[in-house]
């Protein structure tokens, strides 16, 4: 594990989608740094090893009921978080649809699929905004986007999944200078990590991984905790505090020119 | 662009893409386009009504500019209620989607689509943060079918003008409100009209020469915002 001890000493963080893969990483990194992490998640039971993740490396995880397509359900969890803690510091917001690894067949979908994407990916993005922002504002905190390289140089196989990751660093340049003046920086990840679709692969298609591995300049896919996690710890920390509007992409160097 | 060929503009009913539509009939191209009353998000109305116009033939280009007004008007993200924010953010994503699924159902092979947006995404501007989000979605979305429409040597590229530019086109009486945009750099090249930077891109757009283009932006600013 990187070091992180105390990057984010008493801050509080809420992750959603952060029952497993990239969420439950993002959200061990942020335990590491010393933070008080609202694991954000639809079913609260699906979240016992991601507060284990948390718990193990110091940090103090809060499990939430959190489906962001539910405005009352993502209110109650940053006033859950602010009422026990008195405090919010970062949003990261890493949730996506449950369709979001299936293809889509642009030509002959209707806008029922495209629903599932926008309402976790983009309007959730807006609403968790809105609903952070006071709480934000007052601790000068920073509200971080879980995007993809999909979201910069587009998908044959997944066009809607990519078009929605698109948004969030649209919204993240724009609302980086709309909140520039109360101090809240907003900035996005693009990772290329393991996923759970891609550990089962690794089972079922080992040479399918390999082949997807040897595209990646440093030989392997990023470890959700110890790869992706740091980076996004430290956007969230004072350490990036002159950093605003910007997306990293985080993917081993396999995608050198976005 | 050859006379022989037809093309179909979404978004001609105001702003650039009026200007464009309008330039093109004049110069005696062939020209289809869509009412002005007509939901974009409505695939099977949009679908119809291209069937209806095209019938059974195809189309050669087709150029998208449609973003729906409410995203021009300048607000905090924190002031906007869910259906402002989905008028102003999320109804031009879906309407994007419509306009290019339907089109494709008429666009002949080696056809190409040409989508015109506004340059803001490129930096981002407070107070439009509807119309950035939405912009970059339908950016994206135009290189994943550029992806997926190489096969059919169908190319998709996107034009990006300034916002006053894409707002009002060649109109210029002063009756549209354009939001304030901070001032991010000066055009390098000396002013011109960019209904004409635009046509000018388009035609060599269409031509065979430009087969090998696609998925990619041409931002037609004059040099304003050099992206890096």
């Amino acid at each position: 594990m990187s070091n992180l001890s105390g990057l984010m000493e008493g801050r509080v963080v809420l992750v959603t989608g952060a029952a497993a893969g990239v969420g439950r990483g993002v959200a061990a990194a942020f335990g590491s740094a010393g933070a008080i992490v609202g694991i954000g998640v639809r079913r609260p039971e699906a979240a016992e090893e991601t507060a284990a993740a948390v718990a193990a490396v110091g940090g103090t995880p809060v499990i939430l009921r959190c489906d962001v397509t539910d405005a009352a359900q993502s209110a109650d969890a940053i006033e859950q978080l602010v009422r026990d803690f008195g405090r919010l510091d970062a949003v990261v917001h890493n949730a996506v649809s449950g369709r979001s690894s299936e293809a889509t067949d642009f030509e002959n979908t209707t806008l029922d699929e495209w629903e599932d994407h926008a309402s976790v990916t983009v309007r959730a993005t807006w609403r968790l905004a809105v609903q952070a922002y006071p709480h934000l504002q007052k601790s000068q905190g920073a509200y971080l986007l879980m995007s993809s390289p999909a979201g910069i140089e587009g998908s044959e196989r997944a066009p809607f999944y990519s078009a929605v990751k698109a948004a969030q660093r649209g919204f993240v340049r724009a609302l980086a200078r709309e909140w520039g003046p109360d101090r809240i920086r907003v900035n996005s990840v693009a990772p290329l990590a393991i996923s759970p679709a891609l550990e089962n692969m690794k089972i079922l298609e080992p040479e399918r991984v390999k082949r997807i591995e040897g595209l990646v300049p440093l030989g392997r896919l990023g470890d959700p905790e110890t790869d992706i996690g740091p980076p996004s710890v430290f956007l969230c920390s004072d350490e990036a505090r002159y950093v605003t509007g910007q997306t990293l992409v985080v993917s081993g160097g396999r995608f050198t020119s976005l | 662009m050859a006379s022989s060929a037809s093309t179909l503009v979404i978004g001609s009913s105001s702003g650039i893409g009026f200007s464009i539509a309008q330039r093109l009939r004049t110069r005696g191209d062939s020209i289809i386009e869509l009412a002005s009353t007509l939901d974009l998000t409505n695939a099977e109305a949009v679908g119809e009504s291209l069937r209806s116009l095209v019938g059974s033939g195809t189309v050669d280009c087709v150029v998208l500019a449609a973003i729906d007004p409410s995203a021009f008007r300048s607000a905090p993200i924190v002031s906007l209620t869910e259906s402002e924010w989905d008028q102003a953010a999320e109804y031009s994503m879906r309407s994007a989607f419509v306009a290019l699924q339907q089109a494709h159902g008429v666009l002949a092979d080696g056809g190409r689509v040409i989508l015109i947006l506004p340059t803001v995404a490129a930096t981002g501007i407070a107070g439009l943060v509807p119309l950035c989000t939405a912009v970059e979605t339908i950016r994206v979305m135009a290189k994943a079918v550029a992806r997926r429409w190489g096969a059919r040597s169908i190319t998709v590229n996107t034009i990006e003008v300034e916002l006053a530019a894409f707002m009002l086109g060649d109109n210029d009486a002063g009756d549209t409100e354009v939001p304030m945009v901070p001032v991010l750099g000066q055009p390098a090249l000396p002013p011109a009209s960019a209904v004409d930077d635009v046509i000018g891109l388009i035609d060599m757009l269409v031509t065979p020469a430009a087969g090998a283009i696609t998925g990619a932006l041409l931002v037609a600013d004059r040099g304003t915002v050099m992206q890096p």
